[in-house]
């Protein structure tokens, strides 16, 4: 229990001091507010060095809550009766509305009432045009009026046709009619527009029943193959694949040994590769055309083997002709041999590049030294006021020369270090063995007993820690395993 | 409000199967009543008076207006609730209705007394099966406009209607409701008629599952049907063992042989709900063998373990043995053969189309194992075949409704509706040619 001062006096009756209790420190609200976000017992804590992170402590910023009602004036609902325009009677049906200042508007269903432009003829017009053999009068009639119930749903229609003593009418046979009836009126119709639209109008209701016809009969034969006249079919379709796939790779294979044989340079790389469709049964055109795009560097789709040998011959690299070399010299061009052994990866390549960009530099080890010895002739190799590609060249014989020399340098003085070295043994070695021979033979071999002991200890503990740091590192159960493992490996 | 196309006029759909009548409100996404079709009725006998019992006041009509019977029990506690000398019958034969006196206190329960609204206020939407006659629907025109006095009336297929349900246009649906299984080929909303093909065969399922449970084995007894209703008590018994139970012998003597064929098929019925399944790889005697069985109480006591019987149910759905056909010139076509039946008189065009939305529906349809099984026989022949089945059962059972819920609420679909003043104009030919 602590006692106050005032106890104390209390106490021992000592009279209240003039001063009061030191006046509290005033409370620093001035110069620091407790900032958002920290609670008032860690701002005492901490008090106004807070860190920077509490600056953050933010209140979280929450979404912003919907006015409900608030804006505007409250939507109001009314159960209405309503007329639809789309139909001929007087049904009134109810539906709720939204109330709108302007009152019930026009039903908004009614205009999806669309009614299809169908065609009707006359009396005169059908004896005039429209005769057929096949069909009777009231049999088109019946047609038209179908095809305008149904919208010309020529499923449904033909699903519905049941004209009382008619032939079996076929879909084709119903669509023919109907097309060929409504080209007739359009043709001998008087018409307003252009001869174009006429065109355009008449060709829309073309109809080739023969081909429907044979369409369908595809389709028909399509479905009626069996089963293993599938599998034969996949089958064959398969092997097509594998020969294609044989007859490439042998034509790979073929230019690589021609190419390993003649060399390079013996303008096998014109030998173009065959395109992907030999067969023309496999592949659809547009794969065709988008390989001839790419200018014969076909890359074959299908095979899921990427070709080991480079053929990038073909568009890669082109013959050094003399009307090349003329070009070559007249604009200044150099070519560089592109290495030309091994994969042709992406790292090998090497594109253009500015020769004062790569000028020759030291190994990176004895690079000062270099440098050094060439500040002593007053050279600076890093750079080249001219870097023609002689200049270029010449830079590079120095460097070479210089290497040369500094290693040259270091090899003579290993050499005089060695022998140096040697010197002193020699040198050591003669008093030595005139003195007490024996006793130093015996302690050469404790030392070397106890060193091998040592040694084998170290070793064998040293393998052991190491095993047990691996299993401690596993669970118990590794522990055989690892340990199992271990053996194994010794 | 459009932007879904919607326009909710409060319309009713009515859908009556042969099960159970599903009646609500267009735009819901469950029928607000449903009530078994099945009624029970005490025939009238015109020389006796007839003494009202008093347990069933509020759904007994009045005797004078329907001859035929002299109170009719509708309802959850219609046919279900035992009591002497009724009897009970099914409208519909075949998924048609053949008894029309019985639909207007049905629908009249369901919407008045379940759904508690009256008709002459809303349009209603009623269905029908695909092979249904025009009589027929004129017949239903007659008692929504004349009996009811609705306003506005439509009576949409519920191949149609199942697709729309399935949010499609065109369709192959894939009916199996509880007396008749149909493959309806629907195209931009309309039924192809020539491309219907139906048969009974969740009749000749469940004659068969009822004679494998009547006719006793060599592993089992056969089992006695008693409905729960007519057994004072019963105590436990071991599986397989003789059932030890009472039967109120006072109800038996005055149970009608109605009731009690459709309360024992009832208890077929459970039995199927519960055990039955189907293979989903086509029959194979060892993976039968290998599924675990299934034990099964009947309100007797009598508990079994049913194996690979269970699956043999399920198979006729998909394959009738040689033997069977042999023994039976008239049997019920199954459902690979109907489907076969229907893509045959489709344009071969449509077929991939058709194959490629090929829609399940009807509580039939849920009988174990029957949709896994169904995608294995399609995508043998047809390997592209996608079916739709909904593992929401109430979707599964009450397609027809929901896709008439979807239709009627529509805002394109009120220009449809034949009105009361359409009906007194140009009578009942106003149906078939609105109706298409």
């Amino acid at each position: 229990m602590a006692a106050s001062a005032a106890d104390i006096r209390s106490a021992l009756s000592i009279p209240e001091s003039s001063t009061p209790t030191a006046p509290q420190p005033k409370k620093s609200t001035t110069t620091t507010r407790k900032p958002e976000g920290i609670s008032r017992e860690l701002y005492s804590l901490i008090g106004p060095s807070a860190p920077s992170l509490a600056a953050q402590l933010a209140k979280p910023r929450l979404k912003q809550k919907p006015k409900f009602g608030a804006a505007g004036s409250k939507v109001k609902w009314e159960l209405r009766a309503f007329k639809n325009p789309a139909r001929s009677d007087s049904l009134e049906l109810r539906h709720w509305e939204k109330v709108t200042p302007d009152g019930p508007g026009e039903y908004p269903f009614a205009k999806y009432n669309v009614q299809p432009n169908t065609y009707t003829y006359t009396q005169d017009e059908y004896t005039r045009f429209l005769e057929d053999k096949e069909w009777s009068k009231e049999e088109t009639d019946y047609l038209f009026n179908l095809v305008r119930d149904y919208d010309s749903r020529w499923y449904i229609i033909h699903d519905r046709y049941e004209y009382p003593n008619g032939p079996p009418r076929s879909l084709e046979d119903l669509r023919d009619r109907y097309y060929s009836v409504c080209r007739k009126l359009i043709r001998h119709r008087p018409w307003a527009g252009d001869e174009l639209a006429k065109a355009a109008l008449v060709s829309s209701f073309q109809f080739d029943k023969d081909r429907e016809v044979m369409r369908k009969k595809y389709i028909m034969s399509l479905e009626n193959r069996s089963q293993d006249q599938i599998a034969e079919e996949e089958a064959l379709y398969v092997e097509v694949k594998r020969l294609e796939q044989n007859e490439r790779r042998f034509k790979r294979d073929r230019e690589a040994l021609l190419r390993i044989l003649a060399g390079i340079d013996s303008g096998l790389p014109d030998i173009q590769e065959d395109d992907g469709v030999p067969l023309g049964i496999t592949g659809d055109p547009t794969a065709i055309r988008k390989n001839k795009k790419k200018g014969g560097q076909t890359t074959d789709l299908e095979s899921p083997a990427t070709p080991s040998v480079p053929s990038v011959p073909t568009g890669g690299k082109r013959p050094h002709t003399t009307k090349n070399a003329a070009y070559d010299l007249q604009h200044c061009i150099t070519r560089t041999e592109v290495p030309t052994s091994g994969v042709a990866t992406k790292a090998a390549h090497q594109p253009a590049y500015l020769r004062s960009f790569k000028l020759p530099t030291p190994k990176a080890a004895i690079a000062p030294k270099i440098s050094q010895s060439l500040a002593e002739l007053g050279i600076t190799h890093t750079r080249l006021v001219m870097p023609t590609r002689e200049n270029v060249q010449r830079l590079e014989a120095l460097m070479e020369a210089a290497t040369s020399l500094v290693e040259t340098k270091r090899m003579v003085d290993k050499a005089d270090y060695e022998i140096e070295v040697t010197k002193q043994r020699m040198a050591l070695r003669e008093p030595s063995q005139s003195g007490d021979g024996e006793g130093r033979v015996e302690g050469g071999d404790s030392m070397e007993i106890e060193g091998s002991q040592m040694g084998d200890g170290e070793n064998e503990e040293g393998e052991d820690g190491r095993g047990q740091s691996v299993i401690s590192a596993r669970s118990g159960r590794g522990r055989k395993h690892v340990s199992r493992f271990f053996f194994i490996e010794r | 409000m459009v932007n879904y196309g919607g326009d909710e006029v409060s319309a009713l759909v009515v859908d009556i199967g042969t099960s159970s009548l599903r009646a609500g409100y267009a735009g819901d996404d469950t029928p607000k009543a449903i009530i078994p079709t099945s009624y029970g009725y005490i025939p009238a006998q015109p020389d006796t008076d007839v003494t009202m019992s008093d347990n069933t006041t509020e759904n007994a009509e009045q005797p004078a207006e329907k001859p035929k019977f002299s109170k009719i029990f509708i309802g959850e506690s219609g046919p279900s609730m035992w009591r002497p000398g009724m009897e009970v019958a099914n409208p519909l034969e075949n998924g048609l209705i053949q008894d029309f006196h019985p639909i207007k206190p049905l629908i009249d329960h369901a919407l008045n007394k379940v759904m508690l609204v009256n008709p002459a206020e809303h349009p209603v939407l009623v269905t029908e099966p695909t092979w249904n006659t025009p009589a027929n629907r004129e017949r239903m025109a007659e008692i929504m406009f004349e009996e009811f006095n609705v306003p506005a009336f439509y009576i949409a297929n519920t191949g149609v209607l199942n697709a729309f349900a399935a949010g499609k246009g065109s369709a192959l649906v894939i009916d199996v409701g509880q007396s008749m299984a149909s493959v309806t080929p629907v195209v931009d909303g309309f039924v192809l008629r020539k491309g219907l093909a139906y048969s009974s065969l969740p009749k000749l399922v469940y004659a068969h599952s009822r004679h494998l449970l009547v006719t006793p084995t060599q592993h089992r007894r056969g089992i006695e049907l008693w409905p729960h209703q007519l057994i004072a008590s019963k105590s436990p018994v071991d599986v397989g063992a003789m059932p030890k139970f009472t039967l109120r012998e006072d109800r038996v003597a005055q149970t009608t042989q109605s009731w009690r064929t459709w309360a024992e098929s009832r208890e077929v019925d459970e039995w199927v709900q519960t055990v039955a399944g189907v293979l989903e790889q086509g029959w194979n005697d060892q993976q039968a063998a290998q599924r675990p069985a299934r034990q099964y109480e009947f309100p007797t006591g009598a508990n079994a373990y049913f194996g690979s019987e269970r699956f043999i149910v399920g198979e006729q759905f998909f394959f009738h043995s040689a033997q069977l056909v042999a023994s039976n010139p008239n049997l019920p076509k199954n459902i690979p053969q109907l489907i076969t039946e229907a893509l045959r008189a489709c344009d071969p065009e449509l077929r991939q189309v058709l194959m490629g939305n090929v829609v399940l529906t009807g509580g039939g349809s849920l009988f174990s194992g029957f949709a896994d099984r169904l995608s294995n026989e399609l995508t043998r022949s047809f390997p592209h075949a996608k079916i739709h089945a909904p593992g929401n059962p109430v979707e599964r059972r009450y397609g027809g409704w929901l896709g008439g819920s979807i239709l009627a609420s529509l805002g394109t679909f009120h220009q449809l509706w034949i009105s009361k003043e359409e009906w007194q104009e140009h009578g009942k030919p106003i149906v078939g040619q609105r109706c298409k």
